[in-house]
């Protein structure tokens, strides 16, 4: 029979899949001191640690090589301090060292993409500190991006120290969403809480008084039931209706979250010359054309129609309209 | 016969006519006239896919101007092999009465491992290395290197198809896959990517879901389509699990292995190249610095279906700095690798959301929301400029980068659950990531957002209030159709008891109780008795299979079927399945009998159709609930208390329900076939539960098939088997349950046809 076969052959193949995974398990804990070559497998409470040139020890050869404080790396002879020894985190030690790096230079390196006036500049920013990550970490003219960096630093002191303390807009946008994150398990717990409980009351006081009815009441007991039946069906369907009216209210008519910290970031400045009002100054080629309000006494407004009521509504008078006249008529007049 | 719906003029290919199959078409007309979506449940074999499709094409040659095109979704390739055969039929019938000839196209279109014709790539055996193959000789750099060096190869079919076939368009006809293939071979075109080509211009295209669901196969093929078509997604009761997949990424320990060694080839090639065409990646990077522009205006234009990958932000705004050269990147997804193995070197399971991940991973490895979001696009970049022939090495890497674009671009919708082990297994350490979507809308918007009407049908959508809800889309019409009868061909039971009184349910604290396995052992042994022909019965899943089988077998019930019938059993080997199903089939057919043991949320109950003899009787054993303790559905259950409104009981009671009228639907594929439904278990006599199986089945379950013991099922369903068994004869059918256009034009027939569907 088939069954047979299946239920045999099972034990057997989950066996082989467990093989497969123990073998994938001893690759993975095939990490090891290169000095005194104990394995994580050997070993499972080894402890594997960095320093920054990036090369691996373990605990206990940390202890014994560093008696006096600091030392040389045994692969690259790097004088090291046994402060800065840390516990490998990844499995590529160089990750380690890079991300130490990294955290280093960006203590330095803070500029938010506000501090920029243009996207590019903020990305070709961004690009010359990669490379100096960069460049630190597979150690390409390290004295020189160490002495780069000491300038910037020493160029943009003020900056670092006030960006110091801010995080980067999308830092901030995660907090918050953490927040919200927060708050709206919290409420919910509590509201699911209270409507479990509700309907049980609810729930209760019916089967209470069905009880109590059938005690006292003179009707039959099939139409107290039915009642009963009714009563319970409309019970269900409110508790129906409330929920699907719930909807949590956690924002303010403005469109604020509740409790949500309005960040407060300054808007960038931006630093230029104010502008500053020039009068026009049009050179026409002609006679000077009288001002708007001497058009009158100059007797211009003669030949022109007078505004109707209805054109003076939108703002229209006469004047105007002979005003540009005779600038056209004058400009040009006099061929340079 | 030629049908008036509301003045549309529409040719059907029968003779004869089911009511509701002119309700459907009714409802389908004033959908597409409002130009929105809708949800649409007709009972399984009552001629859906020939109404959608008549009523749909009628639509298209009457407005040409409002909708251009027809997407038909469906989930395998038989079923789309199905759909254009009822489209030839339709056709012709065109054709014959019109006496015009048929300037239509309508294509299938599937994966190139289906459509492949080159001799030696379609030899190959998985999807995976006919796409690899295929685009290892039909790149645009390979084919230019073959044009300086003849030596290189290139697939001819491609070359042929590139240098004439794009001018040429396809003859107006039908094609479904071997057509396609005939054509190919006979023009000397690769039929796939001339298929490829046509649905652009195609009036009607059948394909599966995921060319349009899933964002990383959509976006090659589906984004061009014009905004005036009308999606049919059929069989897509599950729609929402595959919108849910087709976002979800899931990372083992083993794909970050792989990745580790696509970034050493990686790196390898930039130094190669770096030494050799240096100004190649010159070029790229000045494109990176310009940004993504292109992506941009093709959407601004509206030109393309959006690509949930790729958010809007990407196209705005270019590549930030700290990725832009090659080496940088490669060090960003060194980093990102070497985070998310310390993450997967756990002991406990960790569930975290986006945000929290996000920033961890800026505490851990400075990494910040901004580069992961480019990193599928910059990779892709990266990869093309390479100029790495086979993409499908590099599936792990590719992932890895899709993983690190969602979960920066998501706050909501997913969650992050890291397992250290199985729960099944938990003494072997096997970590996995799941980065699990649990909000099937995030998947589906686009396709709502672009096409003016998407209609979602099914034989079993029940109850059609949810799915609006979980897929967040307003429908314009959700209807609910029966099934006009002319004869009760269906008859639902539920038994709630053995004969010694003791209530049988696969709840889980009694399912491991003697006398309810012993019970379902007798109903089993009952039924195979009086059942003609063959019994499909499902279990909830496949371990509760074997342990009711396993102590059947102690308790010699098997040995007592096997003397009425021959029994099968599906497993989760593909191959031994359908080698059991082609028996069971072989042992109905000789009259003997057979009877089927397979598991819901199978293989069987989703895709087989056991028609008239191969399934006289469906029991279900037991509620199929899906398995709580998963976390992955625990976060669910929670996204959907806290978004929609939805309990977790309600969903689990919807998706239990759904399963089980998925699977005792199998039985009933058309009016004349007949077959009993035997829901075993108490559970299902309670309202909550009875109310969400489809109302076609529902109306037939009356007060007096609740409850049974086994004794009062054998009975009733004796007399069922009897009266089913006499002479059925179309003439007892016509007027009631099938129409001729005289009898649908009555009055009273009108007014009856009004009845059918339910509006939800």
């Amino acid at each position: 029979m088939r069954l047979s076969l299946s239920r045999d052959a099972l034990p057997q193949l989950t066996c082989a899949i467990g093989g497969i995974k123990q073998i994938i398990i001893i690759i993975m804990d095939d990490q090891g001191c290169p000095r005194c070559k104990t394995t994580k497998y050997r070993n499972p409470s080894l402890k594997l640690m960095v320093n920054v040139c990036g090369h691996t020890l373990c605990e206990s050869c940390v202890e014994m090589l560093f008696v006096r404080g600091s030392g040389n790396c045994v692969q690259c002879n790097t004088p090291l301090r046994k402060s800065n020894f840390r516990v490998q985190l990844f499995e590529d030690p160089a990750i380690d060292k890079e991300v130490e790096i990294r955290k280093k230079v960006l203590k330095i390196y803070n500029k938010r993409e506000f501090d920029f006036y243009t996207l590019k500049e903020y990305n070709d920013y961004l690009e010359q500190v990669e490379d100096i990550v960069f460049n630190l970490t597979n150690n390409i003219d390290v004295e020189r991006t160490k002495q780069m960096m000491e300038q910037y630093q020493r160029d943009n002191k003020d900056i670092i120290q006030r960006n110091k303390a801010k995080l980067t807009r999308e830092q901030e946008e995660l907090e918050e969403l953490l927040l919200q994150e927060q708050q709206g398990s919290e409420q919910r717990r509590l509201e699911t809480l209270q409507e479990e409980q509700r309907q049980l009351q609810a729930k209760r006081k019916n089967k209470q008084a069905l009880l109590d009815e059938l005690e006292i009441s003179k009707l039959p007991a099939a139409v107290l039931l039915a009642q009963h039946k009714d009563r319970a069906s409309q019970l269900e369907t409110q508790i129906e209706k409330q929920k699907q009216n719930v909807k949590p209210a956690n924002i303010f008519s403005t469109g604020i979250m509740m409790g949500q910290t309005v960040s407060l970031a300054s808007v960038s400045r931006v630093e230029e010359v104010l502008y500053v009002y020039q009068p026009l100054c049009i050179d026409t080629y002609g006679p000077p054309v009288p001002e708007l309000d001497q058009l009158g006494r100059l007797g211009y407004l003669n030949h022109v129609r007078t505004a109707s009521p209805q054109d003076q509504a939108g703002g229209y008078t006469s004047g105007l309209a002979c005003h540009r006249a005779v600038q056209d008529a004058f400009s040009g007049l006099f061929p340079s | 016969m030629k049908l008036n719906i509301e003045g549309l003029l529409v040719y059907f290919p029968y003779d004869y006519i089911y009511p509701e199959q002119y309700s459907y078409m009714l409802e389908l007309k004033r959908t597409l006239d409002a130009k929105g979506h809708g949800v649409l449940e007709m009972p399984s074999g009552t001629g859906k896919t020939i109404s959608l499709l008549s009523l749909i094409v009628a639509y298209q040659k009457a407005y040409p101007l409002e909708v251009t095109k027809l997407v038909y979704c469906s989930r395998t390739v038989p079923e789309i092999e199905k759909v254009v055969e009822e489209l030839r039929k339709l056709m012709d019938y065109y054709a014959k009465q019109t006496g015009v000839k048929n300037d239509f196209l309508a294509l299938a279109l599937s994966s190139r491992k289906n459509l492949c014709i080159h001799p030696e790539v379609s030899s190959l055996r998985f999807g995976k290395e006919v796409d690899g193959k295929c685009h290892s000789l039909t790149a645009s750099y390979i084919r230019a290197q073959h044009h300086s060096n003849p030596c290189q190869p290139v697939c001819q079919f491609f070359e042929e198809f590139d240098a004439v076939g794009r001018q040429v368009p396809i003859p107006p006809g039908i094609f479904n896959l071997d057509d396609l293939k005939d054509f190919g071979r006979r023009k000397g075109w690769c039929p796939y990517f001339l298929a490829r080509y046509a649905i652009l211009h195609a009036n009607i295209v059948v394909y599966s879901y995921h060319y349009l669901l899933d964002p990383k196969i959509a976006d090659l093929v589906s984004k061009e389509l014009a905004k005036k078509s009308v999606v049919v997604f059929d069989e897509a009761h599950n729609i929402d699990n595959v919108c849910i997949d087709s976002m979800s990424v899931n990372i083992t320990r083993r794909t970050l292995d792989r990745c580790q060694t696509n970034v050493e080839t990686l790196q390898n090639t930039i130094s190669r190249i770096k030494e050799t065409d240096a100004a190649k990646l010159r070029e790229e990077y000045m494109r990176l610095v310009e940004g993504l522009k292109e992506a941009n205006v093709a959407r601004e234009t509206d030109i393309y279906l959006s690509n949930p990958v790729l958010p809007d932000e990407i196209l705005q705004e270019a590549v930030p700095g700290s990725i832009r050269t090659a080496e940088h990147f490669v060090g960003f997804i060194k980093r990102f690798l070497e985070y998310l193995k310390a993450r997967l070197r756990i002991h406990h399971v960790v569930q975290e959301s986006a945000p929290q991940f996000l920033k961890d991973i800026y505490e851990k490895v400075c990494i910040d929301r901004k580069p992961l979001r480019f990193c599928a696009e910059r990779l892709r970049s990266l990869l093309r400029t390479l100029e790495i022939a086979d993409i499908a090495d590099f599936s792990a890497i590719t992932l890895i980068s899709h993983f690190a674009t969602l979960v920066s671009t998501y706050s909501k919708g997913f969650t992050i659950i890291i397992e250290p082990f199985e729960d099944r297994t938990p003494t072997i350490a096997n970590p996995v990531l799941h980065f699990s979507c649990m909000d099937p809308s995030i998947a589906i918007k686009p396709v709502f957002g672009r096409f003016q009407s998407v209609i979602i049908t099914s034989g079993t959508l029940s109850p059609l209030d949810i799915y609006p809800r979980i897929l967040d889309f307003r429908p314009v019409t959700m209807a609910s159709f029966t099934m006009t009868l002319a004869r009760t061909c269906l008859c639902p039971l539920i038994v709630g008891r053995g004969n010694d009184q003791v209530a049988m349910t696969s709840k889980f604290e009694t399912r491991e109780d003697f006398a309810v396995i012993r019970n379902y052992g007798n109903l089993l042994l009952e039924m195979s008795a009086i059942v003609p022909d063959g019994i499909v019965a499902f279990f909830t899943s496949y371990i509760y299979m074997e342990n009711i089988v396993a102590s059947w077998y102690e308790q010699g019930i098997l040995e007592n079927i096997q003397r009425n019938k021959l029994i099968f059993i599906e497993t989760q080997d593909a191959a031994e399945t359908s080698m059991a199903l082609e028996k069971y089939q072989e042992a109905c057919e000789n009259g003997r009998g057979a009877i089927l043991l397979s598991v819901a949320r199978g293989k069987v109950s989703e895709g087989i159709d056991f028609v008239h003899h191969f399934g006289r009787a469906v029991i279900m054993f037991g509620v199929p609930y899906v398995y709580t303790q998963s976390r992955i559905l625990k976060a669910r259950l929670e996204y959907l208390r806290d978004q929609f409104q939805i309990r977790e009981n309600d969903f689990l009671t919807f998706d239990a329900m759904r399963h089980a009228a998925q699977c005792v639907g199998r039985a009933i594929r058309g009016k004349t076939d007949y077959g009993l439904m035997i829901f075993a278990d108490k559970r299902y006599a309670r309202a909550d539960k009875r109310g969400k199986l489809p109302r076609w089945i529902q109306e037939h379950l009356t007060d007096g098939s609740l409850n049974l013991t086994i004794d009062e099922t054998v009975q009733l369903s004796k007399h069922f088997l009897r009266q089913m068994a006499q002479p059925f004869r179309r003439e007892d059918q016509l007027g009631l349950s099938l129409l001729t256009l005289e009898q649908l034009q009555s009055e009273d027939m009108l007014q009856k046809i009004a009845q059918i569907a339910q509006q939800a």
